[in-house]
């Protein structure tokens, strides 16, 4: 029998109908895919009690609970909150964070993920979208939390500057630089004869190698912030974010021009219409002044 | 005066981990100030093996690309 329920609503809050029509997934809400063992218990245990015993973990770093009998699933949920798990999103809104690990423990990091992901989730999880909106924070340009493949996309990132008098003239750094922007001139003028290594800005994403690989820490950190992707979706028809700005070196202007840009989807997105589709629509150009320049917030 | 190298290891197609285990040892038989040469592969080994010899204290001075490998002269600290 077909259960009478608003499954629009439960589908909000990431109660999900399975073909099995009776039966639901519970998408749960986890940010940059973050939970403590006692969750963890708690969900394995509820998944026991209310489902088949099995756990999925979705694509957004996320955990859901399958076969769940729709007369089940306020129980579940209530049983679920005590141990701070809240259910997740589904449909035309602001789906969970997705985050890389960031500075916290790994090497290459250039921004803490994990702050930022809570900050954007509590600013804007389940809000509602013209189509489905995904949000990533990737610590460095390695991209493990795809930004690029996210609606909005904040990647962590960096200027490097080289310091002359550490420089032992190694070569490392032209040699593992992912882009060959650094370049090694011969110096034939100066008496000192000494080689000086330069940064093609064009070609240099911002990344960390050369800064922690340099055995003299001759190239060193000039300017640290976000390079901020906008309108990247996989799906049916994939789409990479495109870049709005380098090297936001100020939270505040991220946080505004990640506010702009979502505020601008759900003023001028069409339904069903993701934001990068949006921007073709509209076009780069006229997009990226709205954002950067436009008046409406 | 320029050291003289003291040790050689060709590291060509020794993977990661193991071919920063394998410098490791080299420099372990080695006394401070002392140089070795090391062939790396390109991609994960040039990128980690140096890396990781910086972060146990010693110093990569030399780095020659030879094609799809490299020649890695490093002085043990």
């Amino acid at each position: 029998m077909e259960p009478e329920i608003d499954l629009a609503a439960f589908k909000k809050i990431g109660m999900i109908q399975q073909k099995q029509k009776e039966y639901f997934a519970m998408r749960l809400r986890t940010v940059g895919g973050d939970l403590t063992a006692p969750q963890l218990k708690k969900i394995s245990e509820i998944a026991e009690k209310y489902g088949k015993g099995e756990v999925h973990l979705s694509t957004r770093q996320g955990l859901e609970i399958h076969n769940v009998h729709h007369t089940n699933l306020e129980k579940a949920r209530l049983e679920l909150e005590p141990a701070g798990i809240y259910m997740g999103a589904c449909g035309p809104r602001v789906r969970i964070v997705v985050a890389c690990p960031g500075e916290a423990t790994c090497r290459w990091g250039i921004i803490d993920t994990k702050i930022l992901a809570a900050e954007l989730d509590k600013k804007y999880f389940r809000e509602d979208t013209p189509h489905k909106f995904k949000l990533s924070v990737t610590g460095c340009p390695h991209n493990c939390a795809k930004a690029t493949e996210n609606d909005i996309g904040v990647m962590g990132a960096l200027l490097p500057r080289w310091i002359a008098s550490f420089c032992n003239d190694c070569q490392l750094c032209v040699n593992i630089c992912p882009t060959k922007a650094i370049e090694r001139l011969e110096d034939k003028t100066a008496k000192t004869k000494k080689p000086g290594y330069i940064l093609r800005k064009k070609k240099c994403i911002n990344c960390s190698i050369c800064t922690l690989s340099c055995p003299a820490n001759s190239w060193v950190i000039a300017i640290k912030g976000y390079n901020l992707f906008i309108g990247g979706t996989m799906g049916k028809i994939p789409r990479l974010g495109t870049i709005l700005k380098k090297l936001i070196t100020s939270k505040e202007e991220l946080h505004a021009l990640i506010e702009k840009s979502l505020r601008y989807y759900q003023r001028e997105g069409r339904k069903k219409e993701r934001f990068g589709h949006m921007i073709d629509r509209i076009g780069w150009v006229k997009v990226k002044e709205e954002l950067l320049h436009g008046k409406q917030g | 005066m320029e050291n003289k190298v003291k040790k050689s290891i060709d590291l060509h197609g020794v993977a990661c981990p193991m071919n920063f285990v394998k410098t490791k040892a080299a420099l372990a038989g080695l006394a401070k100030e002392d140089l070795l040469e090391v062939i790396l592969d390109e991609g994960e080994a040039i990128l980690n093996v140096p890396r990781s010899v910086k972060e146990e204290g010693h110093q990569v001075i030399k780095v020659e690309n030879l094609g799809s490998t490299f020649k890695v002269l490093i002085k043990k600290g």
